[in-house]
């Protein structure tokens, strides 16, 4: 979604775009078993958050998800502009 | 020139908006006897029927629609002038309006734009239209045909309250209804009890001239 | 014996049996309907035939192979659970609901009077509620309103009324106060779109573009052209309102292209052309007609849309659009044979 967002990518390149980024299949990107592990991994946001990751949510995993998939993301900018950090 | 070619030349000239050739076309219809009721219901007529058409597949737009209907309203004028004693084809008499609470009218707008270009005399309430007043105007003006536009699932319940009042003030079976609009179905209108269901503009003529011929 | 009768629906929801000589002639009858419609062309032998396989395929859901899952975006989304379900829950948390129980891949915050004019005076507010809502989640958010160019005319707007002045015959003065009414509106949804850029909008989306026709459609090109020179990291969304742009002005250009009378496939080049990063294409269910005649039809037009365009496409699947028949509560049955359908034989990008 970032990607088609972003750089206006298709459905495939975008899929492709990420899964390398994230180094999974397209199969496994689309697989829920798999990319619940990923996510947690990495930081990047679960549907459920147990009470010692909630780092894993929010604007915490959107800071991660623009340098792993290299793109700007506003609110994290935006963010980072009203935290005095950029 | 044939009838057949007389009727299509009048049909040619709504659909081209090009009113010297609809009184070109009747001034020659008259010269050769032609009934110029026929000429008006399967020639000149039987033109906005095709330009309705169009319009409902996107190909002519509703300026080109408006402009074609002045022609159209010239030219049945002129016919009415010259048939004097003689019965022209009553067309009947419909109000239509957008439902209380309700401020979407263009769609609207566009259904009494053609169901008028086909000769319907069309009294416009407006949008945000209480259901009193469908009822209270379509006694003013004897209507035959009551149609309500409705464009949201919270206002949809006022074309129930237009069918109830219609009951209520004792016309319900003098006037035909119908309905419309984004969530209007037909197994709502049959559910309310209105009488159609239209899915376009083009629709909403095609069920009242069916409902003429009968 | 009795000649085998699958389980389908009408346009409208209700419940239809038909066989398989009527449901492949209503999938012709549809398919030849956008063929002449949209002068395009249509599907092949394969995809009809695939397309009869789905329609007709057992089970109440289907879907697609692993692997084949295509992304969502939404219209007024976070607020349907306060206006559609009564649950009277903040806006924040909607869009909170959507990402971590629903399963969404992105929603729009949106106005419950969902259209750019009335947002306009409490836009700071809006933009307050995305914040929130931008905090806590991590899937991308819109801000989605309507440019709904009929709230410019009187007695809602400043602009004579070219609903009631066409029929009158008054075509210039209708065909101005449409002119009157895009400045009007694309000045509204730019303010608008700057309170929300500023609090970190991933998008913004210009939901039900052209629902008053050609001059309608013009402000969100429009409007998308000057969010993208002013906001280039604000992405824009264009989702339509019916499969063609009513010619109500017929004469306005974008581009040098006239908008009236464009179906999908032209549409899509004009919100690419503007700077849009996703075209959301409509088309219209028609209520009368049966689900496998209106699926036919929306798979070759939708179709002929993903094959020129070079930006995502997220086809509008709800209620009476694409197939999904017009009724409140949705049946899955016809509603995951539409996505199947647009991602499998279309190549949507996204739902």
């Amino acid at each position: 979604m970032r990607m088609q967002l972003a750089h206006k990518m298709k459905i495939d390149e975008a899929k492709k775009y990420v899964a390398e980024k994230l180094n999974v299949t397209i199969e496994e990107l689309c697989d829920v078993v798999t990319m619940t592990d990923v996510r947690e991994e990495l930081g990047i946001g679960l549907g459920h958050v147990e009470p010692c990751a909630e780092a894993n949510i929010g604007m915490e995993s959107k800071f991660r998800i623009a340098e792993l998939l290299g793109i700007e993301i506003n609110s994290v900018e935006r963010f980072k502009e009203r935290a005095g950090i950029k | 020139m044939s009838k057949e070619m007389l009727f299509e030349a009048a049909a040619e000239s709504i659909i081209e908006s090009d009113e010297d050739k609809a009184f070109e076309v009747l001034a020659q219809a008259e010269e050769q006897g032609v009934d110029l009721v026929e000429l008006l219901g399967q020639g000149y007529s039987a033109g906005m029927r095709e330009l309705g058409d169009r319009f409902g597949r996107g190909e002519i737009f509703l300026p080109e629609l408006i402009f074609a209907t002045e022609v159209m309203k010239a030219v049945t004028e002129k016919i009415e002038a010259k048939m004097e004693s003689v019965d022209t084809p009553k067309k009947g008499v419909m109000v239509i309006g957008t439902v209380a609470g309700d401020v979407h009218d263009i769609g609207k707008g566009i259904v009494a734009s053609l169901v008028k270009t086909n000769g319907i005399e069309v009294h416009d309430l407006g949008r945000e239209v209480p259901a009193e007043v469908f009822v209270e105007k379509a006694i003013e003006y004897n209507a035959d045909f009551v149609g309500s536009s409705a464009l949201l699932t919270t206002t949809m319940t006022e074309q129930k309250k237009i069918e109830e009042l219609l009951v209520k003030a004792g016309i319900r079976d003098k006037v035909m209804t119908l309905v419309g609009g984004a969530p209007v179905t037909k197994r709502w209108a049959e559910k309310i009890g209105a009488d159609a269901y239209c899915e376009d503009a083009s629709e909403a003529v095609q069920v009242i001239l069916s409902w003429l011929e009968n | 014996m009795q000649e085998k009768k699958y389980f389908t629906r009408m346009g409208d929801g209700s419940i239809v049996h038909m066989t398989e000589a009527e449901i492949r002639e209503d999938m012709k009858a549809g398919m030849e309907d956008a063929v002449s419609r949209g002068k395009i062309s249509p599907l092949t032998d394969e995809e009809f035939e695939h397309l009869y396989e789905i329609i007709t395929m057992p089970g109440v859901i289907v879907g697609v192979e692993p692997g084949k899952q295509v992304v969502t975006t939404s219209d007024s989304g976070s607020d349907k659970i306060n206006t559609k379900c009564g649950i009277p829950t903040d806006r924040a948390i909607n869009a909170m609901l959507h990402e971590r129980i629903l399963g969404c891949d992105s929603v729009d915050i949106g106005y419950s009077d969902y259209n750019f004019k009335t947002v306009k005076g409490v836009a700071k507010r809006e933009a307050s509620v995305l914040k929130h809502a931008l905090n806590r989640t991590t899937m991308p958010l819109f801000y989605g309103a309507m440019p709904n160019l009929g709230f410019y005319t009187k007695p809602d707007g400043p602009v004579d009324n070219w609903a009631v002045l066409l029929p009158e015959g008054k075509i210039k003065e209708a065909m101005a106060a449409q002119e009157e009414a895009v400045e009007l509106a694309v000045k509204d949804i730019l303010y608008v779109a700057e309170q929300m850029h500023d609090v970190g909008a991933d998008g913004i989306n210009l939901d039900t573009s052209g629902a008053a026709g050609d001059a309608d459609f013009l402000v969100s090109l429009k409007a998308t052209e000057q969010i993208k020179e002013r906001f280039p990291d604000l992405h824009v969304e264009i989702g339509m309102a019916g499969e063609f742009v009513l010619g109500m002005h017929g004469k306005l250009k974008y581009d040098d292209v006239r908008l009236a009378g464009l179906y999908p496939h032209k549409q899509v080049k004009l919100a690419e052309k503007a700077g849009a990063s996703i075209f959301g294409p409509v088309v219209n269910t028609n209520c009368n007609k049966s689900f496998p005649w209106n699926l036919a039809r929306v798979c070759t037009f939708i179709k002929a849309c993903t094959e020129v365009t070079e930006i995502p496409i997220h086809a509008n699947a709800g209620m009476g659009v694409c197939g999904v028949p017009m009724c409140e509560n949705l049946p899955t049955d016809a509603v995951s044979r539409v996505a199947k359908a647009l991602i499998e034989i279309c190549k949507i990008d996204g739902l």
